[in-house]
């Protein structure tokens, strides 16, 4: 029982730590993306955006949370959702090719520095990212 | 601007609230599982049980170990008991770029299901289809005549 309740008190604390370290790189994608979606930006990217995001049945402004993960992480993908209002269906299928393919930079370094080759890495993600978003994105249409 | 620059401001600050409330939402449970699995060496356990599964993947007993613990609980657990395995009994290569290859597709599986679930996803969607996808292009990558040259 002590057992238990030591690792319960570790990984609040833990929990804790980690909050803090992404609420200092969370809120400046989050309050960046409330800026775009209404500056005068946002209708022309939503214009350049629609026809790959149909593809994924994702309305065009799915664009910025997709976008978001490929650069930053899951957890920016998910401030860059709490932007807008999406059905489940969309942020399911955001979900799916966020995490297929995110932080692309950062982990293709990973990869290539454990021999992995990067190029093979990004195109083995991106390419999953496409398949599970148009097969999600179906089976959102059908399912939820 | 499309608003006007009061109600940008509002929905800045209850939004960055919400992005706090969220993330101790996701983080506190997450991490007290993650202790949790480790101080009882759950995923050992599981390990020998899940066998079966790695034979279709081409990923031997040995290896199936570590590429629980990145699916499950992230990529840096996973790598971290990767090396230290490879300190006691090193993988062989084949083994190593196929759990590599499952592990880029699919890791934290417990995170994404609590950060998405939390987002508003289907939880259900986010973990079964992750793995399967996962699962099924790791088969296909052990039939490849790269990986079926390469020795254990």
């Amino acid at each position: 029982m002590r057992k238990f309740l030591t690792a319960v008190k570790d990984g609040i604390i833990k929990g804790l730590k980690t909050v803090l370290m992404l609420l200092k790189i969370l809120i400046p994608i989050y309050l960046l993306v409330v800026l775009i979606k209404y500056s005068p930006v946002m209708p022309w990217l939503q214009d350049v955006a629609a026809p790959v995001m149909k593809i994924f049945r994702l309305p065009p402004e799915a664009a910025v949370p997709v976008v978001t993960g490929l650069f930053s992480d899951e957890y920016g993908v998910v401030a860059a959702l709490g932007g807008f209002n999406f059905s489940m269906a969309a942020i399911t299928t955001i979900a799916m090719i966020a995490l297929a393919a995110h932080s692309l930079p950062v982990e293709a370094a990973v990869a290539q520095k454990i021999g992995l080759p990067a190029g093979v890495m990004v195109l083995l993600r991106v390419g999953t990212a496409v398949i599970t978003g148009i097969l999600v994105g179906w089976l959102g249409g059908v399912f939820l | 601007m499309s608003e006007s620059w009061n109600f940008i401001l509002n929905e800045m600050l209850h939004g960055s609230l919400n992005t706090v409330f969220n993330l101790l939402k996701v983080l506190i449970p997450l991490m007290v599982i993650i202790q949790l699995l480790i101080v009882y060496n759950v995923l050992e356990k599981i390990s020998t049980r899940l066998e079966f599964l790695g034979k279709p993947m081409g990923i031997t007993k040995n290896a199936m170990f570590p590429l629980l613990v990145g699916v499950f609980m992230g990529v840096t657990y996973g790598a971290g008991t990767l090396i230290e395995l490879n300190k006691q009994k090193p993988l062989g290569k084949r083994d190593f770029l196929l759990i590599g290859i499952f592990m880029v597709l699919c890791h934290g599986i417990i995170e994404a299901a609590f950060l998405f679930g939390v987002a508003g996803a289907s939880v259900v969607i986010v973990v079964v289809v992750r793995l399967l996808i996962a699962f099924v292009i790791t088969c296909i990558c052990a039939r490849l005549p790269y990986f079926r040259r390469m020795d254990n």
